[in-house]
């Protein structure tokens, strides 16, 4: 396929839903979901994948949204912090973060809790380091990650032990 | 209500329901599930979008400014200097700082000029097009050599790069000298750091109807970006609203670029009718927005034979950049709390704020205190070497105690909780046996060290400059509570903190309270700095709650048919104390109250009592309080390779109560990791004024690999007679002493004292090179 | 804000290369996006056509072939860390990625444009050179083998022509008796590096039968230590000869003063690096110290 200045059609599931969109070719996934879609959960910070902010899962998988060319996702599952939880229905990786007081000033909250969550989909009991390492790719500057890091255990708890019941 | 009577009766007081709990934040749901929304969230219909055309030259006269390509690209406006309406001037204490130069630049990345378009890629192409001619001057970089220089002056007008000069003379440091037995001297130096707040600075600023513009923005301090944004635009300050949205992360750098940032866009919304936005890129946020001054500190500390200090004679001297923004006022906390939390009988001290072609500096959490902390603290460590004796305990000889006096000879009656949160330091950490062993093992290519440093920060403002808290609270008929207050929430949990002091006072549960802040609608309550948003911010919470809290008891007397003294309100309830069961609900309460006249609405002014500060002689009232801290870093050095990691810090604070542990944690586990960062990683780097590294990948801020364990605070709960339940400031404490506690746990470990920081693998390297401990490969 | 240009997503390795071909060099090909997205964001090139490589299957796999294991450039960073082929067969290489970039970089950067940008910093450089891997070039005339010491040509410059693609890495696997270690020296966790050294080494009898040596980011491009190794190679494996070859590493090398480091620095970590990565190596290969 190919396509030139005008626009191009790109097809993916958004949080579960079939999304179209024409765009540019030159639109990265984070202009395309702020922009186009206005998914404002997903931040735009240094838009050059230093600092973690604009992070989504595509496939399941972490990635930075300021890296990825819109039409690149094309056919692809991409999930924001809109598809994990809402307040009515918080994934217990949002609770822990709550509860654990590891939300400070909120802007990079969306991308730990994607990473987290992306984390605990794949290995649902990390070990401390496991976490560390897991959001290393993501900045914050307010908490000094050790409330962050707590909540993602207790949410690995959590659902491990309601595997367990 | 005197004030005193309220502090015994927060004494008396044997619990809270809600003060000194963990409450959740009120402000958690909406940034878990990503519905928070900053400043960049607001891009409205039609809006224009800015960008800086920024001057790429240190130094230099602007002759002519070309926008003729820039404009041909399409709907492009552009505004310079001679576009202002208003007054040309952003400087903070003194009137240096144009918010867009006529004449000259002063550093590389000053905003010469904004374009403005309706899509941002335009914006963004017609900004590189812009054509500025310079007449290119000769440049000044280091402070040193500025302060000596009248040749190259940044401001010609000034007759000279100093921009400001602070003292303090107490006693006789000459005779303090010829006292001591051992004297220690040193200089130490420290560098820029950049607050780098994953939010970015921006505005966005709406012209209303009436003339005036409305400015949502990512700001400290509304008020003040109220008065700066109506002083450039020429309009009465009530022309101007100012809201925060929810703003990601401030660390003082948004006080002081809010205000600009708000003009900025307001300057175009103003002129072209159409909302602007404007947010500053991540390279914009490195080489065009304040950093945390870089600092020589030259220190001289004598004591006896049995450890007691006698003199110190400091000279300090702040690298302030282009212009001076806070640097008057951060170099006066510098040179006040220059002598650490100790008393010191003898003290010269002399401070200097310098003009460089930089970048120029300013508010950044600690405020000058990190910059002579360090200093101060690693001469502390030297010291009781030379004595032979240990840091703990030429640390416990010398701290401040209730009836001590600071080096301004200010009297601390009470409140002064340092001696025995080191003491509890000292044992919960093992410290001495740690030190000894450390010291004595020193083997191996990777070398444990354990430090520790202490800190203390004046709570407000300095000297006089006056300082007040001021709220107001609203009961709803439907007993929904409403908090009003300029403080913002910047990240650190102060509206969650103003909810739990409403709800104590006024017997409700938290939930109950909505917390508006942040606006130029709330009352002036000062900014969101000098870590005084939940203490001193708080004071005119509780003291509007309170009166209504009166007003209620008074109508609940009436429908218990008793004494108001006899009403008891909590859990939203109020009963006769003698009688709970004879009680009216909360909500039927306050329906009762407006129905029988009360007024539900109070404001809460608090004018903070300062005493008298004798500028000459540098001695008198510094501040209304002081917080303490102390930090026990323990690190591992390798030394074939110079690089130092933080393993386990250990803090404790004496800040008055605490009004929420989870917060307070959170404060001093940021705290120590930017501080970490401040010590070890982070590292501005320079040449001919233009910064190399403006992003991060080579600007290093701690990850979540980096930080150390922070170990659970020691609180010792030192009650301030001002403060909301008798709470001091938090935020800024627990970087202050960081650079030092690593460094004196680096010489503990290696034998080697490093003075400059940041303290990157190739300084500390080399530094053991010097000193022998490593041989050259 | 990025530059306009045409996307193109070939499906197969064939039409890229034709596509890539016609285009000439105003084309330039994305994979992961963590090197073309940064580059046109800093306005370093502007291609005028884009041609996306991270759908190609073909060249997305690790594939065991007794004695070497094969992997498509197109297989991304995580995929080899997560790989057991590679832990078994190559676990020098397992070792970089492991310490690369982040876990949201890993997901999309390949290993083919990790040495395609030819960055003297490449992580996977190293490990890839001590283990004498094969590159496989496909382009219009058809496909070549590149051994990975000739590939880079500079800074950000590779052997590649116009239209070609790199396809494959093939690399020998670990035989008993060897053992490899990568280390590298960063301000930070998750930085570039400052300086980066890998080796393999082979003992036998006491004896270094053999033992190859490769830094980053202290010369133009990733290389190898020929000096240290010839101080290696059929000597007793000592600690003293291997200290003593380590520091033959400053002969080697030709470090830059850059923001990362200076040159004098560089020069003393290379020699450290060096001297830890053969230690681990040494030890990994289960021959005792002579």
């Amino acid at each position: 396929m190919r396509a030139g200045g005008g626009g191009i059609v790109v097809r993916f599931t958004l949080n579960g839903r079939e999304v179209e969109v024409t765009t540019r070719p030159n639109a990265t996934l984070l202009d395309l979901l702020r922009n186009e879609l206005k998914i404002l959960s997903v931040r735009r910070g240094c838009e050059t994948g230093e600092c973690g902010m604009c992070t989504v899962l595509v496939d399941g998988l972490p990635v930075r949204s300021c890296l990825m060319l819109a039409p690149q996702v094309d056919g692809r599952s991409v999930t924001t912090v809109e598809g994990v939880g809402d307040p009515e229905r918080l994934h217990p990786v949002q609770e822990a973060f709550v509860e654990a007081g590891a939300v400070q000033c909120g802007f990079c909250t969306p991308a730990m809790v994607l990473t987290a969550k992306a984390l605990l989909d794949r290995d649902p009991n990390p070990d401390e380091r496991t976490v560390k390492e897991a959001i290393l790719g993501v900045l914050c500057r307010c908490t000094g990650y050790a409330k962050i890091v707590r909540a993602v255990r207790l949410a690995a708890e959590r659902v491990a032990g309601g595997v367990r019941e | 209500m005197s004030s005193s009577s309220v502090l015994e009766e927060i004494r008396r007081a044997e619990e809270f329901l809600v003060v000194g709990k963990g409450v959740r934040r009120i402000d958690a749901l909406d940034k878990v599930t990503g519905r928070a929304r900053f400043t960049g969230d607001f891009v409205l219909k039609d809006a224009l979008h800015v960008r800086l055309v920024k001057s790429p030259i240190p130094h230099g006269r602007i002759i002519e400014i070309d926008a003729e390509r820039a404009l041909s690209l399409g709907p492009v406006r552009f505004f310079t200097a001679a576009d202002i309406p208003g007054e040309n001037q952003v400087g903070y204490a003194l009137p240096d700082q144009p918010l867009l130069p006529a004449d000259k630049v002063r550093y590389v990345g000053e905003p010469v000029a904004l374009v403005a378009a309706p899509d941002e890629d335009l914006a963004e192409k017609a900004a590189e097009l812009v054509e500025v001619r310079y007449e290119e001057l000769p440049a000044v970089f280091d402070p040193l050599e500025a302060m000596e220089r009248s040749d190259v002056l940044v401001h010609e007008d000034r007759g000279t790069n100093i921009a400001e000069m602070t003292r303090v003379r107490k006693g006789n440091v000459e005779r303090g000298f010829e006292e001591s037995d051992v004297v220690v001297e040193n200089t130490y130096r420290t560098g820029h750091q950049e607050h780098a707040p994953l939010e970015t600075e921006g505005a966005v600023a709406i012209p209303d109807t009436q003339g005036g513009v409305t400015v949502i923005a990512s700001i400290q301090y509304p008020h003040l970006c109220q008065r700066i944004t109506a002083r450039v635009l020429g309009l009465p300050h009530s022309m101007v609203r100012v809201v925060q949205p929810y703003v990601g992360g401030g660390f003082g750098g948004k006080d002081d670029m809010g205000p600009v940032v708000s003009a900025m866009a307001a300057l175009v919304a103003f002129k072209t009718g159409k909302p602007a936005v404007l947010v500053y890129s991540r390279r914009d946020s490195f080489t065009s927005t304040c950093k945390r001054d870089p600092s020589v500190v030259r220190y001289k500390t004598g004591a006896t034979r049995d450890g007691r200090l006698k003199a110190i004679e400091v000279q300090i001297i702040l690298d302030s950049g282009a212009y001076a923004n806070r640097g008057p006022y951060v170099l006066w906390r510098a040179t006040m709390h220059a002598g650490g939390p100790y008393e010191v009988p003898n003290a010269k001290v002399d401070g200097f704020l310098v003009y460089t072609n930089k970048v120029f500096e300013g508010s950044f959490r600690g405020f000058g205190n990190p910059q002579v902390q360090f200093a101060a603290e690693s001469q502390l460590d030297e010291l009781a070497e030379r004595l032979g004796m240990d840091p703990l305990e030429i640390r416990l000889k010398n701290l401040l105690r209730p009836g001590s006096r600071t080096i301004t000879d200010q009297l601390l009656e009470s409140s002064v909780g340092i001696y025995e949160a080191v003491k509890l330091l000292g044992e919960k950490t093992g410290f001495r046996a740690k030190w000894r062993e450390y010291r004595r093992e020193r083997a191996g290519r990777v070398r444990r060290g354990i430090g520790i440093a202490c800190g203390y920060h004046g709570i407000s403002t300095s000297r006089g400059v006056p300082d007040w808290s001021n709220a107001t609270v609203i009961l709803g008929r439907d007993g929904s509570v409403t908090v009003e207050t300029g403080i913002c929430e910047i990240g650190q949990g102060s509206w969650t903190a103003h909810a739990q002091i409403a709800a104590e006072v006024l017997g409700v549960p938290v939930e109950r309270v909505k917390v508006v802040g942040g606006t130029s609608d709330a009352p002036d309550t000062g900014a969101t700095h000098a870590s005084r948003g939940s203490s001193i911010g708080g004071i005119g919470v509780y003291v509007a709650a309170r009166r209504l809290r009166e007003r209620l008891a008074d109508a609940a007397a009436r429908l218990l048919e008793c004494d108001p003294s006899d009403v008891e309100i909590r859990e939203g309830r109020a009963f006769r104390r003698d009688n709970p069961d004879d009680y009216v609900e909360w909500e039927e309460l306050v329906q009762a109250a407006y129905g029988m006249g009360y007024e539900m609405s109070a404001t809460g002014y608090f004018f903070l009592p300062k005493g008298k500060f004798d500028m000459e002689r540098g001695l008198g009232y510094a501040y209304p309080a002081f917080s303490y801290i102390a930090n026990v870093a323990e690190v591992e050095v390798d030394l074939e390779t110079g690089k130092v990691r933080v393993v386990r810090v250990w803090p404790a604070l004496a800040a008055g109560r605490i009004l929420n542990p989870v917060l307070v944690e959170g404060q001093i586990e940021g705290a120590i990791a930017q501080g970490m960062g401040y010590a070890l990683t982070e590292e501005l780097k320079f040449e001919d004024g233009r910064i190399l590294n403006p992003n991060f990948t080579d600007y290093l801020i701690p990850t979540s690999l980096d930080v150390p364990e922070v170990e659970e605070p020691i609180y010792v709960e030192d009650l301030y007679e001002y403060g909301p339940f008798g709470a001091k400031g938090v935020g800024e404490m627990a970087l202050i002493p960081t650079p030092a506690a690593i460094m004196n746990a680096v010489k503990n470990a290696t034998g080697v004292r490093i003075t400059e920081i940041p303290a990157t693998p190739e300084k500390v390297y080399f530094a053991l090179r010097r000193a022998g401990v490593v041989a050259g490969e | 804000m990025l530059p306009e240009f045409e996307y193109h997503r070939p499906a197969s390795l064939e039409e890229a290369v034709r596509l890539l071909s016609e285009l000439g060099p105003d084309a330039k090909v994305i994979a992961g996006g963590t090197d073309l997205v940064v580059k046109m964001r800093a306005g370093l090139v502007s291609p005028r056509h884009v041609v996306d490589l991270s759908r190609l299957t073909e060249i997305r796999f690790i594939r065991d072939e007794g004695d070497r294991l094969k992997i498509g450039a197109g297989t991304t960073l995580w995929e080899i860390e997560n790989s057991r082929e590679v832990a078994r067969g190559v676990p020098v290489l397992r070792e970089a990625v492991e310490e690369m970039a982040s876990w949201h970089v890993k997901t999309t950067a390949t290993i083919g444009g990790n040495l395609c940008n030819a960055s003297p910093a490449a992580d996977a450089a190293p490990p890839l050179m001590v283990h004498d891997a094969t590159l496989v070039v496909v382009g219009p005339e058809g496909r070549r083998e590149v051994p990975i010491g000739e590939f880079f040509t500079g800074p950000g410059q590779t052997v590649l022509g116009v239209g070609e693609i790199l396809a494959e890495v093939v690399v020998p696997k670990m035989r008993r008796g060897q053992g490899a270690a990568f280390e590298k020296l960063t301000v930070r966790e998750g930085a570039l590096s400052i300086a980066s050294a890998a080796a393999l080494v082979e003992i036998s009898g006491g004896r270094f039968v053999d033992a190859r040596v490769a830094l980053g980011a202290v010369a133009p491009t990733p290389i190898r230590a020929l000096k240290v190794e010839r101080a290696l190679k059929g000597r007793p494996a000592t600690r003293e000869i291997l200290r003593s070859a380590s520091r033959e590493a400053k002969a080697d090398i030709k470090p830059i003063t850059d923001v990362r480091g200076s040159r004098e620095y560089r020069e003393e970590m290379s020699v450290v690096l060096v001297r830890r990565a053969l230690e681990r190596a040494v030890e990994r290969a289960g021959g005792a110290w002579a």
